[in-house]
């Protein structure tokens, strides 16, 4: 599959592979299938990263949101745009790429190699073991022309078939397509696909498919001569080639037909499930695909999905250096003795500096090591704040425990410069949208649980300084920007919202803590100190009234900070559920037994009735 | 003056939230509506018809105000919780009630206490000077002395009012009520300022 599925955020982000890193964002892009609009794909933020690059609709993330491996990637173009078409990228799977390419040698499905000199394809012996021949290993001449072929050359041929017979079919590796064309394959491909153009896929599903379409049991086309055989026969009568059996191909048929007409398909079937597309365009709608084009330069030259992986290199080879050096050391007669004991410590510590500054100053030498090396530097700064923090108390390791492991996702925090768009307003309201669904990531990971621990509501300053923290020091936010950021989350219908008390106190939120709820918590609570008897001796009926609680009350139950806690407690007084009562200990709120609801009715009945009667005076022409 | 049985004081009486004033501005006309029929059925019970907002005001009344000022004291505040109504925020109260015409700030032009408006004594109108005057209206045809000439002192301490609703009822009120009686043409007052005489139609 070359489009794939992917999954996102809750704040409506792909999630990231492990180390992979965010390059670009732009806005506003489409989706192509070769020639085709790709319907539900037309509006949409497009993701590039280290490893794909991500599609993610802004109507229907969840469903239409796809992805595809940079490591697909055959080939792509920049098309620059011309009048009213807009520019796109133009990206090629290997597949279809493959098709145009002359093919290497000639194979055909089962084991078989073909004679260099007349060409005709003779099968593998069938106890011609790749893994053990050797020059000595007897080979068979040619069938038709007597000649003897070269050991590598059958070695290929069946090396070749048994990673084409691994493969799940239609997974569009390379020797599946290879099918020479011959006349007699073009004449196979005609009677099998129907039409006169091939099919980029895979040739041996398209190739059995006219088995069960056209045989129906009666005949069995051979895969190679096209011959029609006896559904009984195992191989060909004319040419000798194995017969693929009927399970095989009802298996891959689905596939296969799928890809017989692409055009049709394109409006209706989802993109996800189909294998091979020709092509797929990406539609920049409003600018930016220049930087994009950059940035997909510079990501198919580092090609960091290698090392998805792989050790980190520079850190792999300095410790095997360095296992080697004392290997050697201990190796070589210094002898065990010498590094034990505290002299082995120091020893120890002393390699593990000399690491460190070797890391630190290859990693400095110019910002392109750095950016490459920055796994390594970060687990570094993690480990001198852990040993800095040796000393110190719980709390602030914990804290920095948590800007560390924020820190080890900088590569996925939204900066100015990852964000394009055409004119500065475009790429504004971008960054900010990026932003806000950035904050709404750090807010609602899990992992790092910032809303939870601050009992689910945090003020923005709070969040804005934590926030800052764990961008390192870089690319800080500024308050304007944040602001806004926090304003679009309810646009973008993340899972945070922000809230503003009547006191101007901005507060960040998850979406499903709504006032209702709050207010509920408080009264339930209040109701439960009825039954609870005061610590001291009150002079009111405590089962009657319960007792007053202040913000700092308030504060410790529900695990919110002092600020939120009166907010919250105004909240619920202006809703005429709390009512207030200032004292030498400072405001209390108490459950309102003071509006209990009796003098509402009378007024409003008064007013009615007066209303009545002015009515029924101007309906006599009295007023 | 005052009963000695005591006052059957509400339920809210012992919520101490009740002694501060709310924000909530519905809470807050709930707290005022019921701080009005409090004072107004205290008022009642102990046959009270001034009240006085601050001690030393009543002390410089009248021996029957500084009596209603000693028992506002109480009714303002809760001794047992050890809470008060707030000056101000009682005088809001008031203000509230003289909206709705159940009191009336006394006019301190007599001792000065204060010029405009809002003194701090007022009358609390558990009946207003129209229902006192219907009450009067009512003994005196109950009684038949239409045409007779009273004396204030006569319908307030006399020995034929003992039983009615005012009996007791203080002396400015009675004028009040008198006058509105008077301007619907239903009584004459004549005579001098402590012996005056009233004459009903």
């Amino acid at each position: 599959m070359f489009l794939k599925h992917i999954d996102l955020t809750t704040a409506l982000r792909p999630s990231y592979l492990d180390g992979e890193a965010l390059t670009f964002v732009q806005d506003n892009v489409g989706l192509y299938e070769g020639k085709y609009k790709l319907p539900n794909q037309q509006k949409g933020q497009v993701y590039l990263t280290t490893h794909r690059i991500c599609y993610v609709d802004s109507q229907e993330p969840r469903k239409h949101s796809v992805a595809l491996d940079l490591k697909d990637i055959e080939r792509y173009e920049f098309y620059a745009g011309f009048l009213k078409s807009s520019a796109k990228f133009i990206i090629t799977p290997p597949d279809s790429s493959a098709r145009n390419s002359p093919a290497a040698p000639v194979q055909a499905t089962s084991a078989t190699w073909v004679c260099t000199i007349c060409s005709f394809p003779n099968p593998v012996p069938s106890n011609f073991d790749p893994t053990t021949a050797n020059v000595h290993t007897p080979l068979p001449p040619c069938l038709a022309c007597g000649i003897k072929p070269a050991l590598t050359h059958v070695l290929k041929a069946s090396i070749n078939n048994a990673t084409s017979r691994q493969a799940p079919p239609g997974a569009g590796s390379r020797p599946q397509s290879v099918f020479n064309p011959t006349p007699r394959d073009t004449r196979l491909i005609g009677d099998g696909s129907g039409g006169s153009s091939p099919s980029g896929a895979g040739f041996s599903p398209a190739a059995s498919t006219p088995n069960l379409d056209s045989g129906g049991g009666s005949g069995f086309q051979c895969p190679r001569c096209t011959f029609e055989n006896h559904p009984s026969l195992l191989s060909c009568e004319i040419c000798g080639a194995p017969l693929i059996s009927h399970d095989v191909s009802s298996s891959i048929a689905p596939a296969a037909l799928r890809t017989d007409s692409p055009g049709p398909v394109l409006t209706t079937g989802s993109v996800t499930g189909r294998e091979t597309p020709e092509s797929v365009k990406i539609s920049f709608r409003a600018g930016g695909e220049k930087i994009f084009y950059e940035r997909l330069k510079v990501c198919m030259i580092q090609r960091k999905w290698l090392l998805q992986e792989a050790p980190p290199i520079p850190r792999a080879n300095r410790a095997a250096e360095g296992n080697n050096g004392t290997l050697s050391r201990t190796g070589s007669g210094a002898g065990r003795n010498k590094s034990a004991g505290i002299a082995g410590l120091e020893q120890m510590g002393l390699d593990r500096r000399k690491n460190n500054e070797l890391m630190i100053g290859t990693s400095f030498e110019d910002l392109e090591a750095l950016m490459a090396s920055a796994k390594e530097i970060v687990a570094l700064a993690e480990s001198f704040s852990r040993q800095v923090n040796g000393g110190s108390d719980n709390a602030t390791s914990e804290a920095n425990a948590l800007l560390a492991e924020s820190a080890s996702q900088l590569g996925l925090i939204t900066t100015k410069d990852i964000v394009g768009g055409g004119s500065g307003s475009a790429s504004e309201s971008l960054y900010l949208s990026e932003l806000s669904r950035n904050l709404a990531e750090f807010l609602t990971d899990d992992s790092r649980g910032v809303l939870k621990k601050a009992g689910g509501i945090m003020s923005l300053v709070d969040l804005w300084a934590m926030f800052n923290r764990a961008r390192g020091g870089v690319e800080l936010v500024s308050p304007n920007d944040f602001e806004k950021a926090a304003q679009l989350w309810e646009k973008l219908k993340l899972p945070v919202r922000l809230r503003t008390f009547k006191s101007g106190v901005m507060v960040a939120q998850s979406r499903d803590r709504t006032d209702e709820a709050t207010v509920k918590a408080l009264l339930s609570w209040l109701r439960d100190l009825h039954d609870i008897p005061p610590d001291t001796d009150v002079s009111w009926d405590w089962q009657e009234f319960g007792r007053g609680v202040t913000a700092q009350d308030v504060a410790e139950r529900f695990g919110w900070s002092i600020a939120v806690a009166e907010e919250e407690l105004e909240m619920a007084e202006e809703r005429g559920v709390l009512c207030r009562e200032e004292g030498i200990e400072g405001i209390k709120f108490w459950e309102n037994f003071i509006d209990t609801g009796e003098y509402r009715k009378r007024p409003r009945r008064q007013v009615t009735e007066n209303d009545r009667i002015l009515r029924d005076l101007k309906a006599a022409g009295l007023l | 003056m005052t009963t000695s049985n005591s006052f059957d004081f509400p339920r809210e009486y012992h919520f101490p939230p009740f002694f501060t004033r709310q924000t909530n501005v519905n809470t807050h006309r709930a707290q005022l509506e019921k701080w009005s029929s409090l004072i107004l059925g205290y008022c009642a019970h102990h046959k009270l018809y001034k009240l006085s907002l601050s001690a030393t005001a009543a002390g410089n009344n009248d021996n029957s105000s500084s009596n209603a000022g000693a028992s506002a004291d109480d009714l303002f505040h809760n001794r047992n919780l050890n809470r008060r109504l707030s000056t101000a925020d009682a005088r809001e109260v008031l203000d509230f009630m003289r909206k709705e015409g159940r009191a009336e700030f006394v006019a301190g032009g007599d001792n000065g206490a204060a010029k405009e408006g809002g003194g701090d004594v007022a009358w609390i109108y558990w009946k207003t000077p129209e229902e006192w005057a219907k009450e009067l209206e009512g003994w005196v045809d109950d009684t038949a002395q239409k045409g007779t000439v009273l004396t204030l002192y006569e319908l307030t301490q006399g020995e034929d009012t003992r039983g009615s609703a005012f009996h007791g009822l203080d002396p400015d009120l009675l004028q009040k009520a008198l006058q509105v009686l008077v301007k619907r043409g239903k009584a004459q007052i004549f005579g001098q300022d402590d012996s005056q005489g009233v004459k009903f139609f």
